[in-house]
């Protein structure tokens, strides 16, 4: 199959994967589109016998994270630990977004190793080895980061008595 | 109490078990835990949960439409108004070289010929060939996209000649601003790297010439003109396996 229509059949995944990782849609799509454009650029380097969604998803992740270092722009304002010093941990610019669910808010404040992770594994159904690879660390320091992030989930799901943590299928 | 690093080893196999890394029995193993300690339940039904509810608040970007900028980032790259910086030199080359020609064409009013492709075709494969990362315009593996818009821009139906006998895969094409018009370029290259360019053009005559071949350096061209269509073939390699490469070009040409 042609590149361009591989790359076309993965934008919807893409997406997902983008505004979970930043939780802001127009940074998300900007990211897609520069991720796109990378892809085109170094088709010649991708291997087809890899998964071309992993392929894909450790160039939007290293962009995403060259970005946050350009900018100083993360959206990791507190973390969970800081909610748990009883702070009032949500900066103003923050606000509007806890509207949107507390999921997304819950992600936010997760450190960005930590929501990655939980992105990857919990939300794209990544296995823990195309992971690894991803984030170019070792299989075990996936899952003990897995293993924390799904812990400060919880606390903060329950915290805020996240409705669709209770609601059980 | 179990000891640590115990805890540690089951924590991590009720994740690998919610996120379905376990085989056949593992998972077996896991769900008789799971039947006889609540605590790893709780924490079983708990992250499972996580991941219901991250899918219930993505899921949702899936179905929405794509946004036009991220489908027009997934255009052909000639499709979309950008100025190359190649395409840019080797257009002013080419310019540097009409006017050169323009200067001898007026002194004697002589029609362009075979020849000044030829030295077309080996200026632009000196430029181009060495080009490792973005040899060609429009890449090879949108063949029905290249032939068709070179063909239109050169002004005669031409099939890109697929050169795999010859031992050539095709990279792909650009569009060259040649002497009297636009002249199609296509470029190939073998297993060792070796490039090997054509370039097609129309020179405005309908004729059938003699095969030409012009030399320089170690590059060598060979040109004819059958019917509107003149085509040079360049390269840098020997006189035979390019009298060999022209002759399946010929062959292959006609549209």
């Amino acid at each position: 199959m042609d590149f361009r229509r591989q790359l076309s059949t993965e934008l919807p995944v893409l997406r997902r994967f983008s505004r979970a990782l930043t939780g802001d849609p127009a940074l998300a799509d900007d990211l897609v589109q520069d991720c796109l454009e990378r892809a085109m650029l170094k088709s010649h380097l991708y291997d087809p016998s890899r998964p071309l969604r992993a392929w894909l998803f450790t160039m939007l992740r290293n962009l995403h994270i060259s970005g946050i270092r350009r900018n100083g722009r993360s959206n990791v304002v507190k973390t969970v630990d800081d909610l748990m010093d009883g702070e009032d941990a949500v900066a103003p610019e923050q606000e509007h977004r806890l509207a949107a669910g507390s999921v997304q808010e819950a992600l936010e404040r997760l450190s960005q190793q930590h929501r990655e992770v939980i992105v990857l594994v919990g939300l794209e159904e990544m296995s823990y080895r195309d992971v690894s690879e991803i984030l170019g660390v070792p299989v075990g320091t996936v899952m003990s980061r897995l293993s924390r992030a799904r812990e400060q989930m919880r606390q903060m799901l329950e915290e805020r008595g996240h409705t669709g943590l209770r609601r059980v299928k | 109490m179990t000891n640590d690093r115990n805890e540690h080893m089951d924590e991590w196999a009720l994740h690998a078990y919610v996120d379905g890394e376990l085989s056949r029995e593992q998972r077996a193993e896991v769900e008789a835990l799971l039947a006889r300690d609540p605590e790893a339940a709780r924490k079983v039904a708990d992250w499972k949960r996580q991941r219901e509810v991250l899918k219930s608040a993505f899921d949702g970007v899936l179905d929405e439409p794509v946004p036009p900028q991220l489908s027009t980032a997934l255009r052909p790259r000639a499709a979309r108004p950008r100025t190359s910086p190649w395409l840019a030199m080797a257009a002013a080359i080419l310019l540097l070289l009409c006017g050169g020609l323009a200067g001898w064409f007026l002194k004697g009013e002589a029609p362009v010929t075979v020849a000044d492709l030829g030295q077309q075709a080996l200026e632009a494969h000196s430029v181009f060939a060495v080009e490792v990362r973005h040899p060609v315009e429009v890449k090879g593996d949108d063949r029905e996209h290249l032939q068709a818009w070179l063909s239109k821009r050169v002004g005669t139906a031409f099939a890109v000649p697929d050169l795999t006998e010859e031992g050539y895969s095709l990279l792909g094409g650009r569009l060259l601003a040649a002497s009297n018009g636009p002249a199609a370029m296509l470029m190939y290259e073998d297993k060792q790297g070796q490039r090997l360019s054509v370039l097609l053009a129309t020179p405005g005559t309908d004729v059938e010439t003699a095969l030409k071949v012009e030399e320089q350096g170690k590059l060598i061209a060979c040109t004819w003109q059958d019917g509107k269509l003149a085509v040079a073939v360049a390269g840098e390699m020997a006189r035979d396996p390019m009298m060999v490469l022209a002759k399946a070009v010929y062959e292959k040409i006609e549209g």
